[in-house]
């Protein structure tokens, strides 16, 4: 790794193994963020913490964890990913210091927007956010676009489009409109998203090849599972009518209906998935619960707009503490390894806290219901502190393989060495 | 193959095929919307959307008024649907056997599958009266000349030279029948009989809407005397309904079981 002058020299010369690889310091602000932003959500509700950020805590909750959060996911996939994908180098120290200081800085503009005078609100925090988007998107969009077919270059529309989304929702925010609505459109978008990034990992994950030259494991060429375009394809157009139906309608039955079409969707996709025996391990299935996840989101939603007693929050609820949150544990539980030369983790903790994280998300839906209406706050205070411990045991267990050096000489994001396989630098895939 | 084995492959080949319905259903949930919207663009009394005709439909049943009209209205259309499938498949494989029978009987299909039904239900009603008989008659005429052209299509084509080769060979009679002639005939066979299925529902409820005092047809004739447009459509979602759970839950399992000689690789 050649040495680059500038500020925060130690990071940028090396020194620093979080900067190694585009998922280390971004999988480390997506853990921390998870339970960082769900914990104080938790006390605002209870007005433990006081919420002066313009448009209120439930503004910032949501925004926080899908730009935040969820955005340090995305960031921290594709800056591995893409460049696996596409064969090109990964991104430089410089890049990775530069994003995730903007990520910090654009989290501190939103929460301390209320401290600083009513005109400038949160326009800081809507020009750092941005500005990590684009970031992004330069290290992102020539990849994908020089790239043999142009295979991937859904991933930089789908982040262009979730740059133009969240001004949107700094629009709407700023002059008055309902910023809401655009919070709600960008999770379909992320929605999306997951089902992008899915089938480019699970493929690998599901046929076993992620762990290709892995010394102890079987070695097969036979490939069970196919992410094929068309079952994809209905689930993304759908997902993304039912976000514009909302957008455009809001709380109705027109809407309830595409939600159940998306619901439908989805649970067609899982035709796909359902191979036999090679679906049972637990990486897989992980992928598999999500795409479950997001159906009975949907489907909980439809139900909602048409009248089912209960609110669309337990859906969205699903979409997002649950699919979201366990496609994003999956991810990093998969490319966070391989991409630090560790082979999969396959100690009894990642099945266990993969189930709490499943059951967090089904006590916030429950609690939207009416019939467990009583107990609503309750409910909603176990599965934040449950969601939140999920995360933090991540946390925990990973934070060597996050921050710490390669244990097996080589740089970067290469994989492990296969068996017999001499050291190699970079991304050797 | 064990059977307990061979219990668990079609378990899990039903629930494959029932699984892959879902695709189906989310396009249908999708038209539901645009119809949801057309209701709300005109209005309740032109175009009730589908929660109020869902809603009205299930009043129906509850109130114990749609099973037997159905019932009555499937009756017919299956009476007559028999009896045209049965005639018509018949006399089409005989057709389809003869060359000369087949020239014969092409213009007579033509001329059949040309008459509107409505002019067969004009005809029926002079020769019948107002009774069960004019709606069978009318779906039985209807759904002829399709299960005639098909089955006569399917005789036509018969490879003679496999013929030729399974009696070379002396195949028992009931391999020539079960492993030659049915596997093809039926995949001519199949496809006409779905599109004579379709035909007899949709010629049944007209039939009684202009004929009889009872079945589906009678009680879509009241709901438009009484401007009712909500259980006007509850009577179209049941009809077809049914004919979805029919075609999908029926006709195309067996379609896909009898075709199945089509897409496995040869040995």
């Amino acid at each position: 790794m050649s040495s680059i002058p500038g500020g925060l020299k130690g990071a940028l010369r090396g020194d620093w193994p979080v900067f190694m690889c585009g998922f280390r310091p971004f999988f480390i602000l997506t853990g921390a963020s998870a339970v960082v932003m769900v914990l104080a959500w938790l006390l605002m509700l209870r007005g433990l913490v006081p919420a002066g950020m313009p448009g209120g805590s439930l503004l910032w909750h949501g925004h926080e964890l899908l730009f935040g959060f969820v955005t340090a996911a995305i960031a921290g996939f594709v800056l591995t990913a893409v460049p696996e994908f596409t064969r090109t180098p990964i991104p430089s120290r410089r890049a990775l210091v530069q994003m995730t200081l903007l990520w910090l800085a654009a989290r501190l503009a939103y929460l301390l927007a209320g401290a600083w005078p009513a005109l400038i609100g949160l326009w800081p925090a809507a020009l750092l956010n941005l500005a990590l988007w684009v970031l992004l998107l330069r290290e992102v969009l020539p990849r994908v676009w020089n790239a043999p077919e142009r295979r991937h270059v859904s991933f930089a529309w789908a982040i262009a489009a979730l740059a133009l989304l969240q001004l949107g929702f700094f629009v709407a925010a700023g002059a008055g409109g309902n910023p809401l609505a655009w919070l709600y459109l960008s999770v379909g978008m992320v929605m999306v998203l997951i089902i992008i990034a899915t089938s480019r990992v699970s493929m690998s994950v599901v046929n076993g090849l992620v762990e290709h030259g892995h010394p102890d494991r079987q070695q097969t060429e036979e490939v069970g599972y196919l992410a094929r375009p068309p079952r994809r394809n209905l689930a993304i157009v759908t997902i993304l009518i039912c976000s514009m139906t909302e957008f455009i309608f809001g709380h109705d039955v027109i809407t309830g209906w595409t939600a159940l079409a998306a619901a439908a969707a989805m649970l067609n996709l899982l035709n796909d998935w359902h191979i036999g025996r090679a679906l049972f391990t637990r990486w897989a299935l992980m992928l598999y619960a999500s795409y479950w996840l997001i159906a009975l989101g949907y489907a909980l939603m439809g139900a909602a707009w048409l009248g089912a007693p209960l609110l669309p929050s337990s859906g969205r609820h699903l979409l997002m503490a649950g699919a979201m949150g366990l496609s994003i544990f999956a991810i990093m539980m998969v490319a966070g390894r391989i991409h630090a030369g560790l082979w999969l983790d396959r100690r009894p903790w990642q099945p266990i806290t993969a189930t709490l994280l499943v059951l967090a998300a089904l006590l916030r839906a429950a609690s939207g219901m009416h019939l467990f209406l009583p107990w609503m706050s309750q409910l909603q205070a176990i599965s934040g502190l449950l969601w939140a411990g999920c995360f933090a045991a991540y946390l925990a267990m990973n934070w060597s393989a996050l921050s710490g050096p390669r244990t097996d000489g080589q740089e970067g994001c290469a994989e492990p060495l296969a068996a017999g396989e001499e050291h190699q630098g970079g991304c050797s895939v | 193959m064990s059977p307990l084995r061979s219990l668990h492959n079609a378990l899990g080949a039903t629930l494959a095929y029932l699984w892959s319905g879902w695709g189906a259903v989310a396009s249908i949930l999708l038209f539901c919307a645009l119809w949801e919207l057309g209701g709300r663009v005109y209005g309740d009394l032109v175009l009730p959307g589908p929660v109020a005709t869902l809603q009205q439909l299930s009043g129906m049943f509850d109130s114990g008024q749609a099973l037997p009209e159905l019932i009555i209205s499937a009756r017919r259309a299956l009476y007559g649907l028999g009896l045209a499938l049965g005639i018509g498949t018949l006399l089409g494989l005989l057709a389809g056997r003869s060359m000369t029978a087949a020239m014969m009987s092409r213009p007579l299909v033509t001329l059949l599958l040309g008459m509107p039904p409505i002019a067969w239900l004009v005809l029926a009603m002079l020769w019948f009266g107002m009774g069960d008989a004019t709606p069978v008659f009318t779906v039985f005429i209807a759904c002829f000349p399709i299960a005639f052209a098909g089955a006569m299509q399917g005789g036509r084509t018969l490879d003679n030279k496999l013929k030729d080769v399974a009696l070379a060979y002396r195949l028992p009679w009931r391999m020539l029948l079960t492993d030659l002639y049915l596997p093809h005939i039926t995949s001519y066979l199949f496809p006409a009989w779905i599109t004579a299925l379709g035909t007899s529902w949709k010629v049944v409820v007209m039939a009684e809407l202009l004929t009889t005092v009872d079945g589906v047809g009678a009680a879509l004739a009241v709901s438009r005397a009484q401007l009712d447009t909500a259980s006007s459509l509850g009577w179209i979602v049941a009809v077809l309904g049914l004919l979805l759970a029919f075609e999908y839950l029926l006709l195309e399992p067996i379609k896909r079981r009898v075709e199945r000689w089509r897409t496995e690789p040869g040995p």
